[in-house]
């Protein structure tokens, strides 16, 4: 093969590239193809444990056991869940999603029986900034609403008592407001879903 | 002979020519996923997955890559490893997965892979190159545990989520967000530089 002739300087990069180019596509796809359930439960399992959590109901550890628990207790209608909770209550679970600091929060909403009250949110995806924005996903975060009602106000982190205040987060003050707005916004178009509006 | 070139080539990236803290590479990383010490490890360990297997698959087909296209390649392979580790986390580390989001992608960009594939990987033997991938992975890794560790430790007061300062603490808010990176990094390097790399300035 000449060192500078037509084909090595020509077809043979361009041979070379499309070889490399299919292995690697194949190994991708492969890989892609053969955990794609494992992938698809991972997300289905997060969706059911935001779901419960909405609702104020304990999640279990185990997964297989999340699974059990969402089957026996909550009911997909159109576009919101019903949640026969332990006590005998039902609660109203709303998707929803709004604008963050860095991209979209997309939240699960728990209303009580009569569409009064909060029982809880859960966060299906966020992209705040980690150690101050994410920690809407903590626990102390996501449990503050239950028995809360709207319209909300935002006040310093650990100091909301009454039911229209919501803790903000020290630092994350841009996904705080966020949260807010969604909150405001979910807590009058959260019952007309319910209500089939 | 063998050996000591063995030994040269592991231990260079870990000390006189890290690739952090000598050559300031891969920064972006160091600034992005250095606020909570778990993520820090997993990313590390994508880095150093990825430096290895590519450096030594590089290496492998050296002799058949055309020059002129040697880049293309070069970004193919260290993608193909990349997007393999992205798929991995994503199926068994989800909750991993979904906080380091999209800096797990791009460990692509990170010029450390790229760095090592050109200087040393086109150059040498596949198994030698596989050597200074990983070391070049770990001197990248421990330099952004080092950081991960201050900064989650100063931000929260906890570490490895685990709350180990008690409440008189209050969290530097600051060492969270990325501006507390380039602090630390700076101060780091000024540290490292002071106190162990002196006789080289004055060569």
């Amino acid at each position: 093969m000449k060192k500078d002739g037509f084909y090595f300087l020509r077809v043979y990069p361009l041979v070379f590239m499309l070889i490399v180019t299919l292995i690697c596509i194949s190994i991708v796809t492969g890989l892609h193809l053969s955990t794609k359930s494992r992938v698809d439960a991972n997300e289905n399992l997060f969706l059911r444990t935001t779901v419960l959590q909405a609702a104020d109901v304990a999640v279990p550890e185990d997964f297989r056991e999340v699974n059990t628990l969402f089957e026996s207790i909550v009911s997909e209608e159109d576009s919101f869940y019903k949640v026969s909770r332990a006590d005998g209550s039902i609660s109203f679970v709303v998707p929803t999603e709004g604008a963050g600091l860095w991209g979209l929060i997309k939240l699960m909403v728990g209303f009580d029986e009569e569409l009064e009250e909060l029982t809880g949110i859960g966060i299906f995806a966020q992209n705040e900034t980690p150690g101050l924005g994410a920690r809407i996903e903590e626990e102390w975060y996501r449990t503050q609403f239950s028995g809360k009602q709207g319209p909300f106000v935002l006040v310093d982190e650990g100091a909301g008592d009454s039911p229209d205040e919501i803790d903000a987060i020290t630092g994350a003050t841009r996904t705080s407001r966020a949260m807010l707005s969604i909150l405001n916004d979910v807590f009058v178009s959260g019952p007309a879903v319910v209500r089939g509006e | 002979m063998a050996n000591s070139k063995l030994k040269k080539t592991f231990l260079t990236p870990l000390g006189k020519d890290n690739p952090v803290f000598v050559q300031v590479l891969g920064i972006c990383s160091t600034l992005a996923v250095t606020n909570k010490l778990e993520n820090t490890v997993v990313m590390t360990l994508g880095v150093m997955f990825t430096t290895m297997l590519s450096s030594f698959t590089l290496s492998l087909i050296r002799k058949h890559i055309p020059a002129r296209i040697r880049m293309m390649v070069e970004t193919m392979i260290i993608a193909t490893f990349v997007i393999i580790v992205d798929i991995v986390l994503k199926a068994y580390l989800p909750d991993i997965w979904k906080q380091l989001g999209p800096y797990v992608g791009l460990i692509i960009t990170n010029c450390i892979i790229m760095g090592r594939a050109e200087a040393f990987a086109l150059n040498n033997k596949p198994g030698l190159s596989l050597i200074d991938g990983l070391a070049s992975g770990m001197g990248y890794a421990y330099v952004l545990l080092i950081i991960a560790f201050i900064r989650e430790l100063l931000g929260t007061g906890s570490i490895w989520g685990i709350q180990v300062l008690g409440d008189w603490w209050t969290n530097w808010t600051i060492m969270i967000m990325p501006p507390g990176a380039f602090f630390m990094l700076a101060i780091f390097i000024w540290v490292v530089r002071e106190s162990f790399m002196k006789e080289k300035k004055e060569d």
